[in-house]
């Protein structure tokens, strides 16, 4: 695999959107920014070094500018609390090209559930989904509509078809009503806080629905063993110790491989595996033939990857 | 080395004062108890400092810091908190800090020439909510210090400028000294070969977090 381009861009306005939560524009200082479709993120590294992730929530026909928003977490380990603090325009900043691991799938209708700052991947799918005349609504939850960014500006264009509920009046809507609601072949994308995403999974069907996490969920893992990754690409045979992670061990032995979240949520460090039998533990589902080495590990003695 | 046959004669603070004269009234207009919007930009940007403790008795002990700029978090205009990483586990500084609260901080950001001097009173934590502000690479430090800041203020930059500590030609200077491996092994003087010791600390170096 050959790691994700970086786009050169510049800090074009930072504007306030709800109580705590800011949209970020960048524009590009190169040429034209990589497409993307709805669902889709990209990396931003900061100032501070730190990079995270960001769903795209602009325009996608807008190939000058990306546009996210970014909720100052109270508990943040520095990215959304640079953004907000310290971050100002024009200063230059590096972002990858796209990538969509909640993407849009085909389907008669769909059902958006949206819970705070989830609220950025599930714009664009709403904006493609009815400028395609395909039946999309959206419930959007949060604890109150100070905090929550774009609710006025979706009544104002979507009307009855978007159902905004303040959970600190009124508590959260009985997801197991609105699933026995569902029309037929209706496709649920759900974004925003674990405790929402739990609810959903318990409410709907497996099969119908489609998950983003911003942190990781908590998971019981076997032991972690030593392995070998071979790396087909370069010839290198990179030892991985029981007690590191495989990102570290191949960016320790000098193989270029980017890092993002290192918590399996963001996918930037994703490795395509030729041979051996991956243990995946990431919360993104890596698809056939891929891994995401930050915490997916081996279950075999020996693992061959494309670097 | 043997001991100097004169030992250099002491001054008394009249002494020092007579020769270094009177401060400017803009260095003491510039000291503060709270940390404002400057201190916080230079504190976010900042992926070093030195630490300074002393014990009951008034011996000192100074040691570094260093992460991702802005590793030190704000928690408030009067308090920090600064993570602590895994090192040589000697705990200096808590020992000291048990004893003594007093801690003096210096923060340096690369490029920089003046630095921020943080002084207060210090002791360690282990709060959640502080801990988890701090994770780096899924891992979380088991300890903080907590400073509540008494005095804070910017060092002008001549000591920066005299010392051209930024300036990329200056790093030549690590290349005349020796391999740490040999200085551990005639200073320890266990009979563990050089390289064995280089190769243990490398693979110490590799465990961060």
């Amino acid at each position: 695999m050959t790691p994700a381009p970086t786009q050169r861009t510049v800090v074009d306005r930072i504007a306030p959107l709800a109580d705590d939560v800011v949209s970020l524009t960048l524009r590009t200082t190169g040429g034209p920014l990589a497409p993307w479709e709805p669902g889709a993120h990209v990396d931003v590294t900061l100032p501070n070094w730190l990079t995270r992730p960001y769903s795209l929530c602009g325009d996608p026909a807008d190939r000058e500018r990306y546009r996210v928003a970014v909720r100052h977490d109270r508990l943040s380990r520095g990215g959304s609390e640079y953004i907000h603090r310290f971050l100002r325009p024009g200063r230059p900043l590096e972002v990858s090209a796209p990538r969509n691991h909640f993407p849009l799938l085909p389907a008669p209708r769909y059902l958006f559930l949206a819970g705070g700052i989830g609220i950025t991947p599930v714009l664009p799918m709403l904006r493609a989904a009815t400028a395609a005349g395909v039946p999309a609504e959206l419930l959007y939850l949060g604890p109150s509509t100070r905090a929550m960014p774009f609710a006025d500006s979706l009544r104002a264009e979507y009307g009855n078809r978007v159902r905004i509920v303040a959970t600190r009046e009124r508590g959260r809507p009985d997801l197991r009503a609105v699933a026995a609601g569902l029309g037929d072949g209706t496709l649920v994308y759900c974004c925003g806080p674990a405790p929402l995403l739990a609810a959903a999974e318990e409410a709907f069907p497996a099969g119908r629905l489609r998950m983003e996490r911003f942190r990781p969920l908590r998971r019981e893992s076997g032991p972690a063993t030593a392995f070998e990754a071979v790396c087909a690409g370069s010839g290198r045979t990179v030892p991985v110790a029981a007690g590191e992670s495989m990102l570290d061990a191949l960016v320790h032995a000098g193989l270029r491989v980017p890092a993002g979240c290192r918590e399996g949520v963001c996918g930037s460090c994703e490795l395509t595996v030729l041979d051996g039998v991956p243990d995946h533990r990431d919360d993104i589902g890596a698809p056939a033939g891929r891994m995401y080495p930050c915490v997916s590990r081996a279950r075999s003695a020996r693992l061959v990857v494309d670097l | 080395m043997t001991r100097a046959a004169t030992r250099p004669r002491p001054l008394g603070p009249a002494g020092v004062r007579a020769r270094l004269g009177e401060p400017d009234a803009m260095v003491a207009a510039k000291k503060t108890d709270r940390l404002d919007a400057y201190h916080r930009r230079f504190i976010a940007h900042s992926p070093f400092l030195t630490m300074a403790t002393a014990d009951a008795r008034g011996r000192a002990d100074c040691s570094p810091r260093g992460d991702y700029p802005g590793f030190v978090k704000v928690l408030d205009d009067r308090t920090l908190a600064i993570p602590d990483r895994p090192g040589n586990k000697i705990a200096d500084s808590f020992s000291n800090l048990a004893e003594n609260d007093g801690v003096g901080l210096l923060f340096l950001v690369p490029g920089a020439r003046e630095t921020l001097r943080v002084n207060g009173r210090g002791r360690p934590t282990d709060e959640p909510d502080v801990l988890a502000r701090m994770e780096t690479e899924a891992k979380r430090p088991a300890l903080a210090v907590v400073v509540e800041v008494e005095e804070v203020y910017f060092h002008c930059g001549r000591a920066l400028i005299r010392s051209r500590l930024w300036d990329p030609a200056t790093q030549a200077l690590a290349g005349e000294l020796p391999p740490v491996g040999e200085v551990f092994a005639a200073q320890t003087g266990v009979g563990i070969p050089p390289e064995v010791l280089e190769s243990h600390l490398e693979a110490g170096y590799r465990e961060l977090y």
